[in-house]
């Protein structure tokens, strides 16, 4: 199978980062996340809503976030998920090694 | 810490599984209808706007997958997974899983009985503390090399002086007491045992003390230290019996103490303190009091070895005369503990169960591989529908391992009752058979046995499949190309099953043929109808040489004087039970030259050779009047007059056994030759003395019978007592039964071994018969052409049976040469055959052909039966 690049490939690992950069905000359910995440990239980066649940089971086993179910505004039951301080640490080792990367992919791509 | 509070949650996830999963459920339907609804606001009808937020959020079944990975153990869940599958795949294929199973029970079972006594004989540590650093330290000399005798007193001491190497050296004498009172008189070993005995085995008594300074001086009277089971069946264990006074042999002891139940050595009844006589204190070369060290803990058997050399070296240099031919073996006590013949028949059945086994195997390999073959497409398709080589491999390894491990289980079961029926059936003189039971390393044995067949029997068919051709597998029939490759892994296991039950039967067709001829071997003496018991006498009640003799004369009186036995024979020595007395004859004494030989010499009463048949060739044999002060006699066998009285009659020749002229006897007689030690002995040139000019302290009792001998067993103790009512009669039996004993321990090995090849060759069967049954399944179209252009059935038939022929051939053939080799290794236990015998070979390849044509024949008929049109049709 060929695949091409469209706009909606992540960099492997950086959706874990993006959703608890996103957390760093307060608590959000799922629904929340994903919109916020589009909304702040100008919907350049468009997540694959479903993708966005097995990466918070991933982060919730990890212990980087906290979930508890509420009522939404809409009055709906909804799950609301928390950065816990392992997460806060986690992010900032995350973002520190994404920061890297970014400067090294924009050396390569200055001196080519 | 981190990893382990990430195990901890992923546990508690586990738990808590169902909620997990609706509260995923209830999130995800939230967020679907949240974006629905944003698109319904949107101005889409509802139910554009719901499809699009399923397509938005994309593959719901995969991300609900990849969360529940991210809860549990995925590897061990799919193990689970594979296990489960594996457990319902055999419970499709019940004859494949109850043939494999039982199969692999019955290799597992016995060899895991047969490791696991191997492991209780040979390698446990004896029951005592610190027992690796327990050592025998033997006297050998020169004169007698094949014996293992003790230490003279002085000797011991000095040992105990000046060896470094030893924290406690401690001697003993062994004899026996005798027990009157209630009952039979009964004959207890004990051993009169030095100060630091109970100290080298860190044992303190149960009850009361051990000895104390004083008793070693007899200042407080005899003592005794009573056994737990004398204790408990002589003394009803009673516990006040500490200090008081019991009467053996005559003699009161005060009993200063009782043994703990779990100590035994030797199967010693009492200790008493040693008290050496005079003489005995002084005389080295009295080489009698076996002596037992402990090693420092740092020390080696080795060290301890050279240390023992360089001391009697020493006492070599300071003692020529007494010292100069004998040295020390240093030998761990768990060494000794295991005779030579336990060992060599523990390494002929641990090599026979594990051909057991390796048939087994290669037979559940077979199994598992034309299994495979039918399921190829199964399998093809998994590994089309995406699942990797490796993951394959794994479930059907995982599926082989389930059944090895079923069968691990029903092995033990099957290991569990061998071991019990081992201890039933062996013969008593194997060593340490009281410690041989059913233990968790039994079945720790067991399953880890069974985890390796699981994995050798799966790994070649596992390997074997999942290579298969995706494309030829998934198209029906072509399946066939591939073929002929798998065949040949299958004929290899056939034709390495055929070849080690060829080994196991030529085995054990060796040890039943010698075990046959040793049963036929002539004696030289009629062994029917013969009743015999042992008779020790009180070293105190019977001290001096007159008091045995006359004790003697007296027994004899009383046993020829009840007319229902119509023999009587008395002997120093018991017949048949490996057992005798040599003595190293100078034929330079006789004027023959000749190196010292050794002798076998019997002190036998008048009537001997004639109540046991052995023929008087010339002379007489003993009489009433061949007693003390009348001239010394002997009576020499066939053997002995032939080697040292040449061409001359021996009669009233004179034979001496030393310069002194009370060592010159007259020859009155010549016997033929017997062999009274062993079955299996070659026969040595024999001398006999009269008893009553030569009494022993103990003695065998032969009275021959007219009826069953052990019908008159009550009858002869009846006799023995009115001479003397506290005299205690032991192994009494009758001579068949003496027989019977003397070669127990090559009849149980054979009935085990025969077992043995007897379920390999079922198993060989079975495996030639899946093998051939198989090909003509997959040869179903091809021999229904052959039959369709005008093949004979006859044909067919034979071409099946070649095929089964050909197999059994080749490893018939590699069997043999295997044998050949392998066959030296049983030598020295057998009799009578060569372990090249050729007819042995010649037969068992035989038996082989033979069964390897039958297991072919029931296919090759199936194969004949072949209607052509239904396998053209199905083409």
């Amino acid at each position: 199978m060929v695949r091409t690049a469209s706009k909606n490939d992540l960099l492997p690992g950086t959706l874990d980062m993006l959703i608890l950069q996103t957390l760093t905000r307060g608590q959000m359910h799922g629904y929340g996340i994903a919109q916020h995440i589009q909304e702040i990239s100008e919907e350049i980066l468009q997540v694959e809503e479903g993708s966005l649940y097995p990466a918070l089971q991933r982060l919730l086993v990890k212990g980087w976030v906290k979930a508890e179910w509420g009522t939404s505004d809409n009055n709906r039951r909804a799950r609301y998920y928390t950065l816990t301080s392992a997460g806060r640490k986690q992010l900032g080792i995350e973002a520190e090694n994404f920061d890297r990367m970014v400067q090294a992919i924009a050396r390569v791509m200055q001196t080519a | 810490m981190a990893r382990r509070c990430e195990f901890l949650r992923k546990f508690l996830f586990l738990l808590q599984r169902k909620q997990l999963e609706r509260d995923l459920q209830e999130e995800i339907e939230g967020h679907l209808w949240r974006k629905a609804e944003k698109n319904v606001s949107a101005g889409m009808s509802r139910e554009a706007a719901y499809a699009s937020a399923r397509r938005q959020l994309g593959n719901l079944t995969r991300h609900r997958e990849e969360s529940r990975t991210s809860w549990g153990f995925p590897l061990l869940e799919s193990i689970v997974q594979d296990t489960r599958y594996g457990l319902r795949v055999l419970g499709n294929a019940p004859g494949f899983a109850t043939v494999a199973i039982l199969t692999l029970a019955l290799g597992i079972g016995a060899s895991s009985a047969i490791f696991s006594i191997t492991n209780a004989v040979l390698l446990r540590p004896l029951p005592y503390k610190d027992s690796p650093r327990l050592v025998h330290v033997w006297g050998k000399s020169a004169r007698f090399p094949e014996f293992s005798m003790g230490m003279s007193y002085p000797d011991a001491e000095d040992l105990r002086a000046k060896a470094r190497s030893f924290e406690t050296v401690a001697w003993y004498r062994s004899g026996n007491l005798v027990l009157t009172g209630a009952g039979e008189p009964e004959q207890a070993p004990v051993a009169a045992v030095s100060s630091d005995f109970l100290r080298l085995f860190s044992v303190q008594p149960a009850l009361g003390s051990g000895f104390q300074p004083d008793d070693y001086e007899m200042k407080n009277g005899r003592v005794i230290l009573l056994g737990y089971g004398l204790w408990q069946r002589r003394f009803a264990a009673d516990s006040s019996i500490v200090g008081r006074t019991v009467t053996f042999d005559g003699v009161p002891y005060t009993v200063t103490g009782v043994l703990p139940k779990d100590f035994s050595y030797a199967d010693i009844d009492a200790l008493v303190p040693l008290i050496p006589k005079a003489e005995e204190k002084t005389k080295r070369e009295n080489w009698m009091f076996f002596t037992l060290a402990k090693m420092r803990p740092s020390v080696s058997a080795r060290t301890a070895q050279a240390e023992a050399d360089s001391f009697q070296a020493g006492l070599a240099q300071a003692y020529p005369k007494e010292e100069s031919d004998s040295r020390l073996e240093v030998q761990p006590l768990l060494a000794a503990a295991v005779n030579g013949d336990t060992t060599t028949q523990l390494a002929t059945l641990v090599g026979a169960v594990s051909f057991l086994l390796l048939i087994g195997c290669a037979n559940v390999s077979n199994l598992i591989l034309s299994r495979s073959v039918q399921r190829q497409r199964e399998i093809a398709l998994r590994a089309a529908l995406g699942a990797s080589r490796a993951r394959i491999l794994r479930q059907l390894l995982i599926e082989s391992l389930v059944l090895a491990l079923t069968g691990g289980v029903a092995g033990m079961a099957l290991a569990s009752i061998g071991i019990r029926a081992f201890r039933v059936l062996s013969p008593p003189t194997f060593s340490r058979l009281s410690e041989i039971r059913f233990e968790p390393v039994v079945a720790l044995i067991a399953l880890l046995v069974a985890c390796a067949a699981g994995i050798i029997c799966g790994l070649a068919p596992a390997l074997h499949t999942s290579r298969a051709d995706l494309n030829l597998a998934l198209k029906e029939r072509s399946a066939f190309t591939s073929l002929t490759h798998r065949f040949s892994l299958r004929s290899f296991l056939v034709v390495a099953e055929v070849s080690l039950a060829l080994a196991l039967l030529t085995g054990s067709a060796l040890l039943v043929q010698s075990l046959a001829r040793l049963m036929k071997v002539d004696t030289g003496f009629r062994t029917d109808h013969l009743l015999t018991a042992q008779i020790e006498m009180s070293p105190t009640r019977y001290a001096s040489e007159d008091a045995r003799r006359l004790f003697i004369q007296r027994i004899f009186e009383a046993l020829r004087a009840e007319p229902q036995f119509r023999g009587v024979a008395l002997a120093n020595n018991s017949l048949l039970t490996h057992m005798t007395a040599v003595m190293s004859f100078d034929p330079e004494l006789i004027g023959i030259h000749e190196k010292p030989t050794p002798l076998e010499a019997k002190s036998v009463s008048p009537g001997f050779f004639e109540a046991l048949n052995i023929p008087m060739l010339a002379g007489r044999g003993f009489t009433d009047r061949d007693v003390k002060g009348s001239p010394p006699v002997v009576v020499i066998s066939q053997s002995l007059a032939k080697r040292f009285y040449p061409a001359q009659e021996p009669l009233g020749k004179v034979f001496k056994v030393g310069t002194d002229p009370a060592d010159a006897f007259q020859v009155v007689g010549v016997v033929a030759d017997t062999r009274d030690i062993h079955l299996g002995q070659k026969l040595q040139p024999q001398v006999y003395f009269p008893i009553l000019q030569d009494p022993y302290n103990g003695m065998s009792v032969m009275v021959r019978s007219g009826a069953d001998p052990l019908t008159l067993v009550r009858l002869l103790q009846q006799r023995v007592w009115s001479v003397d009512k506290d005299q205690p009669l032991t192994h009494v039996n009758s001579m068949s039964e003496v027989i019977a004993n003397s070669v127990a321990e090559p009849r149980f090995k054979t009935w085990l071994l025969s077992a043995f090849a007897a379920a390999g060759l079922a198993l060989t069967l079975i495996g030639i018969y899946g093998v051939i049954s198989y090909s003509v399944n997959q040869r179903a179209r091809e021999l229904g052409i052959r039959l369709a252009l005008g093949a004979q059935s006859g044909d067919v038939l034979g071409l099946v049976l070649k095929q089964g022929l050909g197999m059994a051939v080749t490893g018939a053939g590699i069997g043999v040469l295997g044998s050949l080799a392998l066959m030296r290794l049983l030598a020295t236990q057998l009799y009578g055959i060569k372990p090249t015998d050729p007819l042995t070979l010649a037969g068992s390849a035989m038996l082989l052909l033979v069964v390897a044509v039958c297991a072919s024949y029931i296919p090759a008929r199936r194969a004949t039966k072949a209607d052509p049109m239904i396998a053209l049709r199905a083409e």
